[in-house]
């Protein structure tokens, strides 16, 4: 992207609302800064109308945070409670039907190679759960059979959130919710390693109760998507609204289920990528 | 009656642990001068995230506003 797009013309500043100032004079843009600076400079999220204390919004400002090329990253997100956080996002983003968030990537990655082949552009499909592992895994599975670059990261709150609290895929069997009375009657989607399986370059299971590694696996799962092929980050962000907790216990929840077993962090890197990944990271020492 | 956040003079060192587990973007600005924390209460919801990890208990929800 070129900075002059946004830059406010001269005369114009006092007009300008107080948010998009701050954007132009304190934003990441290419300043090449990290989760490690956060507080420093204007974050790319703005005020956002997601509940207090959720998981999937602390999740998001750190992904959005660690992107490690955000002028010429391009995020396609999906309906659910992402999609309304995504309005307040400064970076370019699309909203795409219910669970197409990969297709409509696959799509724009190809549009984007052919017209600017000289640029590296990030193309990053960011969807809740629902939109991943249910409605949109037929979409999901055919861009990573397709080997597409993209990267494919699911925010995991384990339900329906914005629509009641309906169980969806990923929530773990017995789960209990205002429309679920009844309890989850079969287990969790292990789609991690459904990726594996299927020929992602790179899988990764993080949670914003680290956000260092998180940072991490969010560099490595869009870097690894531009060299290499299709990638896959699942971060686990509990939902203070549905799953019927404080909203101050969201990271303790999320140590709590680790401490259970039926959370992991973990990563899946195939040999290829892992070389990469190496060159990349000693190259930055 | 709203809940936010509100720090206390002279407990913050810095270690700026509640940025990162904020959910909510530009509440808590770090400056570099002072090597401290400040509060920008207009934005935050009081979840009281940043309360439960703060080792100094430097932060406190306190209602704001009638």
């Amino acid at each position: 992207m070129n900075k002059n797009l946004f830059k406010i013309s001269p005369g114009f500043e006092d007009i300008m609302p107080a948010e998009y100032r701050e954007l132009v004079h304190d934003g990441p843009y290419g300043k090449n800064l990290g989760v490690s600076d956060l507080g420093t400079f204007k974050e790319l999220l703005e005020e956002h109308p997601l509940c207090a204390g959720c998981g999937l919004a602390l999740s998001l400002r750190l992904i959005l945070a660690s992107l490690p090329n955000p002028e010429d990253t391009i995020i396609v997100g999906s309906t659910g409670c992402s999609s309304l956080a995504f309005p307040q996002v400064g970076v370019h983003n699309i909203h795409s039907l219910f669970g197409n968030q990969n297709a409509v990537a696959s799509g724009l990655k190809r549009a984007l190679k052919l017209r600017f082949p000289e640029k590296t552009k990030d193309v990053v499909a960011i969807a809740g759960d629902g939109a991943t592992a249910d409605i949109g895994l037929d979409m999901v599975m055919h861009s990573w059979f397709r080997r597409e670059n993209i990267a494919t990261i699911m925010l995991d709150n384990e339900a329906y959130a914005n629509t009641g609290g309906q169980e969806s895929g990923m929530s773990p069997q017995g789960t209990v919710l205002y429309m679920a009375p009844k309890g989850k009657k079969f287990p969790k989607i292990s789609l991690p390693e459904i990726a594996r399986e299927v020929g992602c370059a790179y899988v990764a299971v993080g949670s914003p109760a680290q956000p260092r590694p998180l940072e991490k696996m969010v560099r490595r799962t869009i870097l690894v998507a531009r060299e290499i092929g299709p990638t896959y980050l699942q971060v686990f962000c509990p939902c203070p609204t549905n799953y019927k907790f404080k909203p101050q216990e969201t990271v303790a929840k999320i140590k709590q289920r680790e401490k259970e077993g039926t959370f992991q962090t973990r990563e899946y890197i195939t040999l290829e990528a892992q070389k990469l990944l190496t060159k990349l990271e000693e190259g930055k020492k | 009656m709203y809940v936010a956040v509100k720090l206390e003079d002279g407990k913050c060192t810095g270690c700026k642990l509640c940025i990162f587990i904020c959910p909510e973007p530009n509440v808590l600005k770090f400056s570099k001068e002072v090597k401290k924390v400040a509060v920008n209460e207009g934005r935050c919801k009081g979840c009281g995230l940043c309360v439960t990890i703060c080792p100094k208990e430097a932060l406190a929800s306190a209602s704001i506003g009638n």
